[in-house]
């Protein structure tokens, strides 16, 4: 159990969060510069928050209010830093024997042992860091930080220093150990994908502010506002005039069409009539209206023409920015809505040469975004 | 020709030499990892010995350690005398030799990654402990330097050491007093000979850090 509310002000920089996990793999996700690596140094103590407090499992380590702040070395916390940081001048078993000074020699070398045996890395246990590849170096650093046994483990970008295919087999490595170790994890990361795989929860940061803090499944259905959506990288965010609202649905009037969402009942949210909302609808969820099928006007809702004005091959996908028929400037620059379809539907279809498209878009696929 | 110059000399310097580590590694580490109000007095402070003129220095000290200073009388009442003494030989070199060793320790220590010492920190071990185990094994290249450097400026001192030590042959004559002493008296062979041992010692210690730079451990 993990509860944190932490302010630091920094030159030109202020950062000013809370939030709370449980026995959970948590990622703190954001640009760089967001205040992530600093919330994790707080969390460490290497860095004295100004105001605040932190408590983990039941201990505080930080609270200004009665001037508590538990130095680094006995909260008990497994780190692993952005680019590891192993201890150049020693041996792989050294870095990981490191934190268990305290214990015999005995216990020292079966815990540094089964510790190398776990992470695969019993016939590197004499090498030094520099000698290891990067994903070696990256299980010396996990290593290092799960042989102490910490309360919490702390994870800054774990593979980030890591080429592409690398990164896509550790990660599910790493989600392994995570997985096993079963305690309290943070996680900084600056890659979405990352974040989905390993975390269970998803906070956002900003700027040095939380902008959403959410269960991931949550997350990607339900952002809690046009800055959550443009952070996560959703595609197709809009803006139109809301027409009306009631709990079941919004009407939207957009490019001279009127659109209908379903509302979403817990959040009631009721935009009056005239309100400029912000909405997205995912490429992938837009449909391509066949014409070699009778037309059923009930199964076609939100019904829209327009035409393919370019097209991007993405490999297993094609996107397709399509334009509608409709006066004015295109709603996203040229055009109005990014569609993806799979390479066999762009060929069945033959849309490289059928330029000319009739779209639908089911009403439960439109998310209206509230006014942040 | 008397050896007893040659030998006091290195009796002075590894005493002065150890003395400037005791002193000179805490303030180097207070220099490369400590902000503080004043930080870059004491760092100017440092490097004062080694741009003012040694009478200047000579001339502090002895008001400081003198008979009638306050650690001279504070010594002087527990029965220990410095001034004029080979120890007091001793801090003149410490002196004259200190910022060496703590502008190449303070270098050595800035350039060991900070991100090692809070991964050691937050692995459980204390500041004492991390230095030993951390800092200094990845500055000790640095800190040797400045020590052997340190230990070869302590040989030469000459003018510091003459105000606070004067140049007693027998009891505080050290090398470099000795030779202007066998010039003043126009012994020139003694004065040669005393030179090249001079020459020779600072050498030799120069070229073995120069060496041992190069050895990858």
């Amino acid at each position: 159990m993990l509860q944190l509310a932490v302010r630091k002000q920094l030159p030109g920089f202020t950062l000013d969060v809370a939030w709370e996990a449980g026995d959970e793999v948590v990622a703190l996700f954001g640009a760089s510069g967001a205040g992530k690596t600093l919330t994790l140094q707080c969390l460490a103590g290497l860095e004295r928050p100004d105001r605040g407090r932190i408590l983990v499992n039941g201990t505080v380590f930080f609270d200004d209010g009665t001037g508590t702040n538990v130095p680094s070395r006995r909260r008990r916390l497994g780190y692993v830093f952005q680019g590891y940081a192993l201890f150049p001048h020693l041996s792989v078993a050294d870095n990981v024997g490191y934190g268990l000074h305290d214990r015999s020699r005995e216990e020292r070398q079966r815990r540094t042992a089964e510790m190398l045996e776990r992470l695969g890395l019993t016939g590197l246990a004499d090498r030094r860091p520099r000698e290891l590849s990067g994903g070696q170096q990256q299980r010396v650093a996990l290593g290092r930080a799960l042989a102490v046994d910490p309360e919490l483990l702390l994870l800054d970008e774990p593979l980030s220093a890591l080429d592409a295919p690398l990164r896509r087999q550790l990660r599910t490595e790493l989600m392994g150990v995570l997985r096993e170790w079963g305690n309290a994890t943070v996680l900084v990361t600056h890659d979405l994908a990352e974040a989905f795989q390993l975390a269970d929860r998803i906070v956002i940061y900003d700027g040095g502010r939380i902008v959403q803090a959410a269960p991931k499944s949550e997350l990607l259905s339900r952002p809690a506002s046009e800055q959550v959506a443009r952070l996560l990288g959703v595609r197709n965010i809009l803006r139109g005039t809301v027409l009306k609202a009631t709990p079941e649905i919004i009407e939207l009037s957009w490019r001279g069409y009127v659109l209908e969402a379903i509302n979403s009942p817990i959040r009631t949210y009721l935009p009056l009539p005239g309100t400029e909302v912000a909405f997205f609808i995912r490429p992938e969820y837009v449909r391509l209206i066949r014409k070699d099928r009778p037309v059923d006007p009930g199964h076609h809702m939100n019904r829209m023409e327009g035409a393919v004005v370019r097209e991007v091959d993405q490999g297993t996908n094609w996107t397709l920015l399509v334009t509608l028929d409709h006066a004015g400037t295109p709603a996203q620059g040229d055009h109005d809505l990014e569609i993806e379809v799979p390479k066999l539907v762009y060929e069945m279809l033959e849309i490289a040469r059928d330029r000319r498209w009739a779209v639908s878009m089911h009403r439960g696929s439109i998310q209206v975004l509230p006014a942040a | 020709m008397d050896a007893f110059p040659i030998l006091l000399s290195f009796q002075v310097s590894l005493a002065a030499t150890v003395l400037t580590l005791a002193l000179g590694l805490p303030l180097a580490w207070v220099l490369a990892r400590r902000r503080f109000p004043g930080h870059d007095v004491v760092e100017a402070a440092v490097v004062l010995p080694l741009v003012l003129p040694p009478t200047v220095l000579g001339y502090y000290l002895l008001v400081v350690i003198g008979a009638r200073g306050p650690v001279g009388r504070l010594l002087d009442g527990l029965g220990i005398e410095l001034a004029f003494t080979w120890r007091a030989a001793v801090l003149a070199a410490c002196i004259g030799s200190i910022a060496l060793l703590v502008k190449a320790a303070q270098a050595g220590f800035e350039a060991v990654d900070r991100r090692l010492e809070q991964a050691a920190r937050t692995l459980g071990r204390s500041e004492w402990n991390i230095f030993w185990s951390v800092t200094l094994p990845l500055s000790w290249r640095a800190v040797f330097a400045g020590t052997v450097l340190a230990f070869c400026r302590a040989l030469g001192d000459f003018g510091i050491t003459l105000m606070v030590a004067g140049s007693i042959p027998g009891l505080t004559q050290t090398m470099p007093l000795a030779i202007y002493d066998y010039v003043q008296a126009n012994q020139m062979r003694e004065a040669n000979l005393l030179s090249l041992v001079a020459v020779m010692t600072a050498l030799l210690f120069l070229l073995g850090l120069g060496r041992l730079a190069r050895l990858r451990f």
